[in-house]
């Protein structure tokens, strides 16, 4: 069986670990949890009648009082970077944790714009997302509360993962 | 010489050409043709070593023939499914018998453990830690058990940190094994980063982790890591075992771990170099066999000890009690309850008669040794045959001139006696059971007529005392006849021997007395049928009675025969067939 190491990147409390609950377990939580290093969790999914177990690396959210902790990427085969639609800044820096991570490995990315169940915030620009498109190779917008697109950011990224 | 050079040059490019056409020209098939005649021999001479060759150069002949082995054996399968069966069916009975053998055996090493460690007193004590300490009893066993034991291995990428094969000790798999895989890269990464970095400029390498239950034990190599779980603690050559295997595990499969891009099967290969590192040592055999369930064996023993001498106890008690129950056989006893406690512990209570045997002295006349005896005795008065005998003959013992004679439970009384006595005799007798008339016969007891008895009585008193006795026994006595009959039956004759026996005496003491008296004997009828034949009838049976009386030695001076008639009176008139007597005595006037 093929196994394939990915991670979630991103700020604190963008969604990281609901996303991988949502999509490992099938649950979602309103409680939040700070995540501390890393958590992983394991599922097999089916890409193309073959069965493909992903490793999924849950890495803790970076912002200016924990950095970003490049050493659990080692290894991975890709990536998710999460961003938070209620609020501006996470896409920014987002975008700076993929830069960082540009540097250490080169694999598929996916930027997955989540909490799509809420609304966006005031200053919210979709003009400004579409500008970071050509840095990953795929967008999604998503929800782990109602689960849309979580199933689908995982396979895709098992697609690219599988095609690189 | 040149020009013949030349020419000769010339010839033999003319021939080269010509051989040219004809093996690689239109005429190619005179070549193939003959080389096709002798192919069969030419590939047959060189088929085996060619195939050896080319697998040996690049692998791919089992590549080619894999697919057609399948082929074959598939359509076998389908189409001649017979000749299979036929083939592999003395095959198959061996491995089934191996297979069935080798469950067997691990069936019962099992259980045979299960039992050794159930049934002890350190099994139950294990059972309860296991339970306390909320980990596998099996788990705890084998901590108990070995002084270690390897209980999985992992070969982890060390880039990505995926798993690449994992064996265990026990048959079940291990579920959290890529689990633990990914943590424990995610931990090696996180105490490299972590740490200073040495002189070398090699990071911190994470070499053990401890928890309650296991040891793991990491051997880093450049590619992948081998870590082993271990429970106890690991001696060094665990660590030797697991250098030598990660070392191994690099050599072979350099390539594999190099271009590895996620998949982990070219390393299901690594699985029997990987269970070279499942070692383990158990405790010292003294321990083992300190395990041998010997508490258990102990309790069982003296179980079956107790069961059975109370089972002993039991069976004794009931023989005995079932002896002593005999003991009602005897005439005069009565067991009301009988408790063996034991065999020298008996509770007995019963009902006695004062003449019966003592409960003691049929013990021991039994053979039956009783120590702690606790009898409740209550007397009573028995009616027993025997026991009335028995005290018959306590009172006929004070009777030296009387013989005694037991006959269907009768005592028939013969000799001679005083008048005194005999009128003592008959009373006591009559109260042990004896009455004259039912079960005893006196009609051979005759009067001491030597014995100055009645003679040398003085008191007048008492000489008037017995003369109102024998008054009041002779008016009590009867006789019932039969409806319509004045015959004199054989008990009514007994009776009239002892109304004569009275009468005598009577007469005795009268004359002593200056009494004159006379008898009266009165004859009675029913009132049935004619009344003038009642009256009839009534004088006969009189009559009758008077006869007897006579012809027994009775004066007819001293006797009044009448009858009576029927008597009516309205309750008795229907049974009033009867003969009554009286006395009527008078001073005399001289």
């Amino acid at each position: 069986m093929i196994q394939k190491k990915i991670c979630l990147l991103g700020s604190s409390n963008v969604g990281k670990t609901s996303l991988v609950k949502q999509f490992v377990e099938g649950i979602f939580n309103e409680k939040y949890l700070t995540t501390i290093g890393v958590k992983i969790d394991k599922k097999v999914v089916v890409f193309e009648n073959e069965q493909v177990k992903l490793m999924v690396w849950d890495i803790e959210g970076s912002d200016r009082y924990n950095p970003f902790q490049e050493k659990y990427l080692r290894g991975c085969s890709g990536y998710i970077v999460v961003s938070d639609r209620t609020r501006s800044s996470s896409l920014s820096e987002a975008v700076e944790i993929h830069m960082l991570a540009r540097k250490v490995i080169d694999c598929p990315v996916i930027l997955a714009v989540n909490k799509y169940d809420l609304p966006a915030t005031w200053n919210w620009n979709d003009d400004g997302l579409q500008d970071h498109h050509n840095l990953f190779d795929e967008v999604f917008d998503t929800s782990a509360k109602s689960g849309e697109n979580v199933e689908n950011i995982f396979l895709k990224l098992v697609e690219l993962m599988l095609k690189d | 010489m040149s020009n013949s050079d030349s020419t000769d040059t010339i010839g033999s490019d003319l021939q080269i050409s010509q051989l040219r056409s004809i093996i690689l020209g239109k005429n190619s098939h005179i070549v193939t043709d003959i080389v096709k005649k002798d192919a069969r021999h030419i590939v047959g001479d060189v088929l085996t070593e060619a195939l050896n060759d080319r697998q040996k150069q690049d692998g791919s002949v089992n590549k080619v023939l894999l697919p057609l082995v399948e082929k074959s054996v598939e359509y076998s399968v389908a189409h001649h499914s017979d000749k299979l069966v036929s083939s592999l069916y003395p095959l198959m009975g061996r491995l089934v018998r191996k297979s069935v053998t080798a469950f067997l055996t691990d069936f019962m090493e099992k259980t045979n453990q299960l039992i050794e460690n159930s049934f002890t007193f350190k099994g139950l004590k294990w059972r309860f830690i296991a339970w306390q300490s909320d980990i596998s009893f099996s788990e705890y066993v084998a901590s108990q058990i070995f002084l270690y034991r390897v209980e999985h291995v992992f070969l982890i990428h060390r880039e990505t940190g995926l798993l690449l094969k994992s064996v265990n000790s026990v048959s079940q798999n291990n579920q959290d094994a890529d689990l633990i895989s990914s943590m424990l890269t995610a931990i090696n990464d996180f105490v490299g980063d972590s740490f200073s970095i040495d002189e070398g400029g090699l990071k911190e390498q994470l070499q053990t982790v401890s928890t309650d239950t296991f040891n793991l034990l990491i051997k880093p190599g450049p590619n992948a890591l081998v870590v082993a779980a271990v429970i106890g603690n690991p001696p060094q050559k665990v660590n030797d075992q697991l250098q030598l295997t990660l070392e191994d595990i690099h050599s072979l499969f350099d390539n594999e771990l190099n271009d590895f891009s996620g998949d982990n099967e070219p390393f299901q290969n690594s699985e029997n170099l990987l269970q070279d590192c499942l070692l383990s040592e158990q405790k010292n055999t003294e321990e083992t066999s300190a395990n041998k369930p010997w508490f258990a064996w102990i309790m069982i023993f003296l179980v079956v000890i107790f069961i059975g001498f109370q089972m002993f106890k039991s069976w004794t008690n009931n023989q005995l009690a079932a002896k002593i129950t005999l003991i009602e056989n005897q005439p005069g006893i009565i067991v009301k309850s009988l408790n063996v406690v034991d065999v020298n512990t008996i509770e007995l209570h019963i009902l006695r008669d004062p003449s019966a045997i003592l409960v003691t002295d049929w013990l021991n006349d039994n053979d039956l040794i009783i120590n702690n005896l606790n009898l409740t005795e209550h007397q009573y008065y028995s009616l027993d045959p025997d026991i009335l005998y028995a005290r018959a003959q306590k009172t006929l013992s004070e009777y030296p001139k009387i013989t005694a004679l037991r006959t269907n439970n009768t005592l028939v009384l013969s000799g001679f006696i005083s008048f005194f006595k005999m009128e003592k005799l008959l009373k006591s007798l009559e109260i042990n059971g004896y009455k004259t008339g039912i079960n005893l016969v006196t009609t051979s007891l005759k009067l001491d007529n030597q014995d100055a008895t009645l003679t040398s009585i003085d008191s007048k008193k008492i000489k008037i005392q017995l003369f109102n006795t024998l008054i009041e026994r002779i008016s009590v006595m009867k006789l019932d006849f039969d409806l319509g009959s004045d015959n004199v039956t054989l008990p009514m004759k007994i009776q009239i021997k002892h109304l004569y026996s009275y009468v005598n005496q009577l007469k005795e003491l009268a004359s002593e007395l200056d009494i004159s008296f006379g008898l009266i004997v009165i004859g009675c009828s029913d009132n049935s049928g004619n009344k003038e034949i009642n009256e009839v009838i009534s004088l006969n049976r009189a009559n009758n009675v008077s006869k007897i009386l006579h012809d027994l030695g009775l004066d007819e001076k001293l006797m009044y025969v009448t009858g009576l008639g029927q008597i009516d009176i309205e309750t008795i008139n229907t049974s009033a067939r009867k003969v009554i007597f009286n006395v009527i005595h008078v001073k005399s006037k001289a």
